[in-house]
């Protein structure tokens, strides 16, 4: 009998033999393009994207689902006003508060109230009592430590960070409890893990010692809260050259790397058993020829054949929508195609 | 100490995040020679060693940030003590894209280009095309200066391009993109009309140089 998506993730999990890598790519806007749902409803009833990620099980038959990447539900919470855009998800149209200290003012959402973060948690209710036992689903969230700048703006958050250390500390504290009573009300709803782009915990946006003395910190206090694995996503900078400072961060089970990182040095800093996901770049998709893009899912299982930590998934951002079907569904078929670890 | 020092000093200030060093250092050093000089003789010269930093991402952006914080303050001050620089080039028209709301970007270009000398007319976030022509003709500027962030929104520049093309003015207002989405997509550029980008706001003033004399002056709008 041929191994279920779960019973393949749960082995490359643990590092036993699964036949052949488990894969996913993010195709949570996609399923609204196989459907052909308006985006506004696809990013407001679960029931739509429901019937997407059915779709998108249809045409590809990934090992993993995600619940809606739309991170901006989040910031709408917060009481950012968002916009629908006509092919990508929605995205916040400005902040919606003048100083960091007003980021305090801000009344918490209810996450069993507020109807966009319930729309997260039905969708992915809808997706685990449908896929239960099958097939992984996993909860998308914003990092604690990112969603001030998506609320405040990227300015101002940086500029909480370098000059209002105790305001910057109060904020995160305030984001961490949202982060880890989501992520928990979500793993109760059915995830099976959580995965969060994080992008304030990179040299590259910020300063070392402000992550090592705030950032880092303030992760380790919403991830003990977490009841279940996580996913460390990258957040769209190579993460490789840090990623020995993120190792002991608790409940992360898995990291996902940039596309620019190599796969190898990254499982050198993991150590065997760590779960390691990547690096086909997903927004590319679109515009790349289709021999090469299998010429890179070739490369990239190559690298990793004797990998048996080791889930094929796109990075970044969602693949376009106008990316033809014909590339995901040869993607699919290609890794199927491959020989696993043993 | 002097000009060599006050420079090395400077940088190190900005890479190590010490913002209030860094305005002392300044303010010691206009105290001296005035203002102006901490900007074109000090400010200047460290800005092109970020801007380097920068491009060969040895800098985060939380540093290229506290540059142009820096750089604000000190125009801010020499504006307040009446050491008028001139605004000797452009003008420049500036502007987030229709949609999009993301202006850290914006904000240093702008900075950086004052304190290089130009005059720049910052329409603000979520701009429509119209009006990024609109304004060049009305303040006879070469360059509109359009930043997004996000591939989605950086496809509403198209707009732009289409709009100074019908409207005659293709080669005679030149159109700048920039944006991080412009750095993970390079070919970006050319897809959406761009006629150049620089690869962080501190390079935007050698950008500007290179748009500005390719437009001939006797084809000004």
């Amino acid at each position: 009998m041929p191994m279920t998506s779960l019973e393949r993730v749960l082995a490359a999990l643990s590092g036993k033999p699964h036949g052949r890598p488990p894969f996913t790519m993010t195709l949570s806007l996609y399923g609204a393009k196989l459907t052909g749902c308006p985006l506004p409803e696809y990013y407001r009833n679960p029931e739509k994207y429901a019937r997407g990620q059915e779709a998108v099980v249809e045409l590809c038959d990934p090992d993993i689902l995600f619940g809606p990447f739309a991170l901006s539900l989040e910031a709408e919470a917060f009481g950012s006003e968002i916009k629908f855009l006509p092919l990508n998800p929605p995205n916040v149209r400005k902040p919606v508060i003048g100083s960091p200290k007003e980021f305090m003012a801000i009344e918490p959402p209810d996450i069993n109230l507020h109807p966009g973060l319930l729309y997260l948690r039905e969708s992915i209710g809808l997706l685990s009592r449908k896929y239960k036992g099958q097939r992984p689903i996993c909860g998308v969230l914003t990092a604690p430590v990112d969603l001030p700048a998506i609320i405040m703006g990227l300015d101002m958050w940086i500029e909480t960070l370098l000059f209002h250390e105790q305001t910057a500390v109060d904020i995160l504290n305030r984001t961490s409890r949202h982060f880890s009573g989501l992520a928990n009300a979500l793993f109760s709803d059915g995830a099976d893990f959580i995965a969060l782009a994080t992008v304030f915990t990179n040299p590259a946006i910020l300063y070392p010692q402000l992550i090592n003395t705030i950032i880092l910190p303030a992760l380790e206090r919403s991830f003990q809260e977490v009841k279940g694995p996580l996913v460390f996503h990258h957040g769209g900078n190579p993460m490789v050259p840090f990623l020995k400072d993120y190792l002991n961060l608790p409940n992360v089970a898995a990291f996902a790397v940039d596309h620019r990182d190599s796969l190898t040095a990254a499982r050198g800093i993991l150590g065997p058993k760590r779960l390691l996901l990547g690096n086909l770049n997903g927004p590319t998709l679109s515009r790349l020829r289709l021999e090469k893009v299998l010429d890179k899912v070739d490369r990239i299982l190559a690298d990793r054949q004797d990998d048996p930590c080791f889930i094929f998934a796109t990075s970044a951002a969602d693949v376009p929508w106008d990316t033809p079907r014909g590339v995901i569904t040869a993607i699919a078929e290609k890794i199927r195609s491959a020989e696993g670890a043993a | 100490m002097d000009l060599k020092t006050s420079r090395k000093k400077l940088l190190e200030f900005i890479f190590s995040g010490n913002r209030k060093e860094a305005i002392e250092l300044l303010d010691g050093w206009s105290a001296l020679y005035q203002y102006r000089s901490a900007i074109t003789d000090v400010l200047e010269p460290v800005l092109g060693d970020i801007g380097e930093l920068w491009a060969s991402e040895k800098i985060s952006l939380a540093a290229g940030y506290l540059a142009g914080k820096i750089a604000e303050d000190t125009l801010l001050k020499a504006h307040q003590r009446e050491e008028i620089l001139p605004e000797t080039k452009g003008p420049v028209v500036i502007g987030n894209v229709e949609d999009d709301y993301h202006s850290l970007g914006r904000k240093l270009v702008g900075i950086f280009l004052r304190t290089a000398g130009w005059k720049i007319i910052d329409l603000g976030n979520d701009v429509p095309a119209s009006d990024f022509v609109d304004s060049a003709v009305d303040n006879g500027a070469r360059i509109v200066g359009v930043s997004a962030m996000m591939f989605t929104t950086a496809q509403n520049i198209i707009k732009i391009r289409q709009e100074i093309d019908t409207r005659g003015f293709s080669g005679r207002i030149r159109l700048a993109v920039g944006g991080a989405v412009f750095k993970i997509r390079p070919e970006l550029v050319a897809e959406v009309g761009g006629e150049g980008t620089a690869v962080n706001a501190v390079e935007t003033p050698g950008l500007m140089e290179q748009l500005w004399r390719s437009v001939d002056a006797h084809d000004l709008p």
